[in-house]
């Protein structure tokens, strides 16, 4: 019962390989973090002559379900809610933890690349990883939780930087006229959200100095467009795109499709029931708003399939 | 005041008035019909930009006299037919809510009430 | 006049002051169908509605509005604050009915 614990070398060796096809931000996000960077530092942990109650204890009033066996530093071993478990099945609940902890176990080097942890827990089944520095010293715990958080976290911020760059790089592609081109899925019903993406490009286009009266016009077609697919598709998509002297925004759903396209734009017309009008929408407004803001103006729909609405605003030989 | 009175003074256009010398006794303006149904007081004329019937059909659970439409709306034929059946008048006028709300605020004299203190509404929706 | 006079002379309550507070109203807004609203073409308005919702706010930001002053002394989502934050929109609500606050924010606009 004294072994000391491994790493799995054989693990880390086809971690390398093992992610191709994801995108390149993300191999190369979990092979800059570290172990470290994801792991839980502060650490409640018992020395050898804990008894198995004690770890229960300790594991109910932490809501933890791993307890590591630590002097000073020097790791021992792990109790396992199985370990307890088993304890509890086996009379020896007050026995000494030393004796029944598990200590073949596969640990971590602090600084591991996050894509070996990862593959660890593809391989192991194991809930969570002790994490041992190069003196073979206990200073931290890795579960699943921990690398879904941390890779939120750094997924935000490398997309953040990353949309920065990309609007920095278009600038500097072309210093006379602006290219910002953005996606954004819209859901049916989700009124929460709606509106979300016109709020963005008008602060992305104000962030640019543009004209007030452009920026307004091209936030209400985007607005409305919004609005509708929120309100009338199944959901779709609303994209915008700045370039070439024009401001485009395309609204592309699956669903359901409009039948009659020339009522639908008129002034006042709508389908939208009473809840959606308690919301304040489905005044029959909409597509004949983003008509009087556009300079150009196109909708293509057939029932039972998709529609789609570009609408364009001329923005002339603006600089940023 | 009659509603006749207070349209002539307030220049509304009379799309459809069944009976000018009702009295009106208010104003409400609204586009949301729950709150209509909950808020607008007996008597109250509603400005609203909803030209459609269950416009109508609201005005005639509350006792609202009237509807003045904003924004120089259409009226829906279903809506003359409605308002025609229930004794509600229709009215129209090119502003906006807020111009008309004020100026119909100055004819029926609420001005001097509403400057000192504000109607908490009890029991919103 | 700005949307933080009007709402002392309403005794309204402010709860969000946006970056458009310090700006006088040039033009008043009531509605609550946001389409409406998104017709306006004028600068520094003012928007009364009886709408309590996230996208009143939205929609406020999209036309460049001052302020949103919501009436009927509607409870409002706890959400609203946040977005309101979120945009630097200045959010007022009144106890008032809407008829009732357009009367009295022309009363205030007029008042020397």
């Amino acid at each position: 019962m004294s072994e000391a614990p491994q790493t799995g070398a054989s693990a880390a060796g086809d971690a390398e390989a093992a992610h191709e096809g994801e995108p390149l931000v993300l191999t190369e996000l979990i092979q800059r973090l570290k172990v470290r960077d994801v792991m839980t530092r502060e650490l409640s942990t018992v020395s050898r002559a804990a008894t198995m109650r004690d770890v229960q204890e300790l594991m109910r009033q932490k809501k933890i379900s791993g307890v590591p066996v630590e002097e000073n530093g020097r790791f021992f071993g792990l109790v396992s809610i199985d370990d307890i478990i088993r304890a509890l099945g086996g009379g020896y609940i007050d026995a000494p933890c030393s004796r029944h902890m598990t200590t073949k176990l596969v640990v971590l080097e602090d600084d591991m690349p996050l894509s070996f942890a990862l593959r660890y827990f593809d391989r192991y089944h194991y809930g969570r990883f002790p994490v041992l520095n190069r003196d073979r010293r206990l200073v931290g715990i890795v579960c699943q939780r921990d690398i879904n958080r941390a890779l939120l976290v750094e997924l935000a911020h490398e997309l953040n930087r990353l949309e920065n760059a990309t609007l920095q790089a278009a600038d500097k592609a072309s210093a006379r006229s602006v290219h910002v081109l953005r996606e954004i899925p819209v859901c049916r019903y989700d009124f929460e959200n709606a509106g979300k993406a016109a709020n963005q490009i008008k602060r992305v286009l104000q962030e640019r100095q543009f004209p007030p009266k452009l920026i307004r016009r091209i936030a209400v077609a985007a607005y409305e467009l919004e609005i509708n697919l929120c309100v009338h598709s199944d959901g779709g998509v609303l994209s915008w795109r700045v370039s070439n002297g024009r401001a485009e925004i395309i609204a592309r759903d699956a669903g359901p499709g409009i039948e009659d396209v020339e009522w639908a734009c008129r002034d006042g017309t709508s389908t939208a029931n009473e809840w959606i009008r308690s919301l304040g929408f489905g005044a029959g407004m909409g597509l004949a708003n983003v008509k009087r803001v556009s300079d150009e103006f196109e909708i293509t729909s057939q029932k039972g399939s998709g529609t789609t609405v570009r609408a364009v605003v001329n923005i002339g030989e603006l600089t940023v | 005041m009659t509603l006749a009175e207070l349209s002539a003074r307030c220049g509304l256009e009379a799309v459809a008035v069944p009976d000018g010398t009702v009295a009106v006794s208010g104003a409400y303006t609204s586009d949301l019909l729950s709150d209509v149904m909950a808020h607008c007081p007996d008597g109250a004329v509603l400005v609203t930009v909803q030209n459609h019937t269950n416009t109508v059909a609201v005005c005639t659970l509350v006792g609202a006299p009237a509807i003045v439409l904003v924004h120089g709306r259409e009226v829906p034929e279903e809506m003359r037919a409605a308002a025609a059946r229930e004794g509600v008048a229709l009215l129209r006028t090119r502003d906006d809510q807020f111009t008309v709300s004020c100026r119909l605020g100055a004819v029926l004299g609420v001005g001097a009430r509403c400057a000192g203190d504000g109607e908490p509404a009890a029991g919103t929706v | 006049m700005t949307i933080l006079e009007v709402a002392e002379a309403l005794g309204a309550e402010v709860l969000v002051k946006g970056e458009g507070c310090g700006r006088a109203i040039r033009h008043v807004v009531a509605s609550d169908l946001m389409s409406d609203v998104l017709l306006v073409d004028e600068d520094d308005l003012l928007l009364l509605t009886s709408l309590a919702s996230d996208q009143v706010l939205r929609t406020a930001q999209i036309v460049g509005a001052v302020g949103v002053i919501v009436v009927n002394g509607k409870p409002l989502p706890s959400s609203m604050v946040n977005v309101a934050n979120d945009l630097r929109m200045t959010l007022v609500t009144s106890g008032r009915s809407k008829f009732d606050a357009c009367v009295g924010v022309a009363a205030a606009l007029k008042a020397p």
